[in-house]
């Protein structure tokens, strides 16, 4: 007789492994990212275990690059990692029932991938047991598939050339992240208006402009959706 | 080791985990606290735009400037554009930044742009 965590654990791999396939290349590129702008190994291999968010970390990358304060590689960190709220609140009630130490681990372990993958079927669940299996093995697979093959990028860093300009890895790596998010109108107006603004406000002194962009580009996205919603309801 | 490069060791650690605290306040924010909590709707909607503003708030300057101001025609945006072509056509997660950091590196040093 199989434990119900045990049955949770095997269904929530065989959803979650085909799509861990797509992680492999940019546990790498992240890897040999962070190289790129001559973090050590060991502070790459740290980055990776304290952050563990490709986007966040990727999109920092530059800001520490170029040597931009503390407070605008934090907040930079925070609005791209702010999809995490809605998650998170979205699977509150699927693990309100565990311990803290299991609720902490949850939350470092949260990611796109599995959320996708497993939300709606973690809040049908009744088994708090079967919940748990479901989330917590793929989760944990997928941090040691992040963290392994984030090493491989690391110390594969080393052999390629160094004018090769590698840091333009991590711009072709957030442009493809963007793509499949502008499949609706206001989503494009929120790219536009944020990159945009971010070219023109480059000049604002400690680099606000940065932070002032995504501002304009979320409440120009907002405002873009009601004012299409409020004329396909006319 | 001189000083300099150890204080500036320290400071990336402490931005490491500055960047760190991030992903556990956002992923725990609701978890953590244990409660069935809910997101103002409005907000939560508001929210959504926030990693494609970013995002593109970080590639853009890149992608436009050369130097000091705006440029059309620089290799890094031709490069971006493959890259965006690429990504919407195939599927296969290594071909964009195969592709993008060939035509990079053609464009640079075959070309001498």
């Amino acid at each position: 007789m199989e434990s119900s965590f045990r049955r949770g654990a095997r269904e929530g791999m065989r959803d979650f492994l085909p799509l861990s396939v797509g992680l492999v290349p940019w546990a790498m590129v992240t890897g040999i990212a962070m190289r790129s702008i001559g973090m050590s190994p060991l502070e790459a291999m740290g980055m990776n275990l304290l952050v563990y968010a490709g986007t966040a970390q990727l999109g920092t990358l530059p800001l520490i690059g170029s040597g931009a304060p503390l407070w605008l590689i934090f907040l930079t960190a925070m609005v791209l990692n702010l999809r995490f709220v809605i998650f998170s609140a979205t699977l509150a009630p699927v693990f309100h029932d565990h311990r803290f130490m299991r609720r902490l681990a949850s939350s470092y372990l949260l990611v796109d991938g599995m959320f996708a993958v497993g939300a709606e079927k973690l809040q049908r669940a009744d088994d708090p047991h079967w919940r748990w299996g479901y989330y917590i093995v793929p989760s944990v697979y997928c941090w040691l598939l992040w963290q392994l093959c984030g090493i491989v990028g690391v110390f594969g860093a080393a052999v390629i050339p160094q004018d090769w300009s590698l840091e333009f890895m991590t711009t072709i790596a957030l442009t493809v992240m963007m793509i499949p998010m502008l499949r609706e109108r206001p989503m494009w107006v929120a790219a536009l208006v944020g990159g945009l603004g971010a070219v023109l406000l480059r000049e604002l002194p400690l680099r606000l402009g940065l932070i002032a962009g995504i501002a304009l580009g979320i409440a120009a996205g907002f405002v873009a959706e009601r004012a299409l919603s409020g004329r396909a309801s006319r | 080791m001189s000083e300099a490069v150890m204080s500036e060791g320290l400071w990336l650690w402490l931005t490491l985990l500055a960047i760190g605290s991030t992903t556990i306040m956002t992923r725990g924010s609701f978890i953590l606290a244990g409660e069935k909590g809910r997101l103002p709707p409005a907000l939560q909607r508001a929210l959504r735009y926030a990693p494609a503003a970013a995002l593109s708030a970080l590639v853009m300057p890149d992608l436009l400037l050369d130097g000091a101001g705006v440029d059309p025609f620089n290799p890094k945006l031709a490069a971006g554009l493959v890259v965006v072509v690429v990504a919407t056509r195939w599927r296969n997660p290594w071909l964009p930044f195969l592709l993008g950091m060939a035509v990079l590196l053609v464009l640079r040093k075959g070309a001498g742009w």
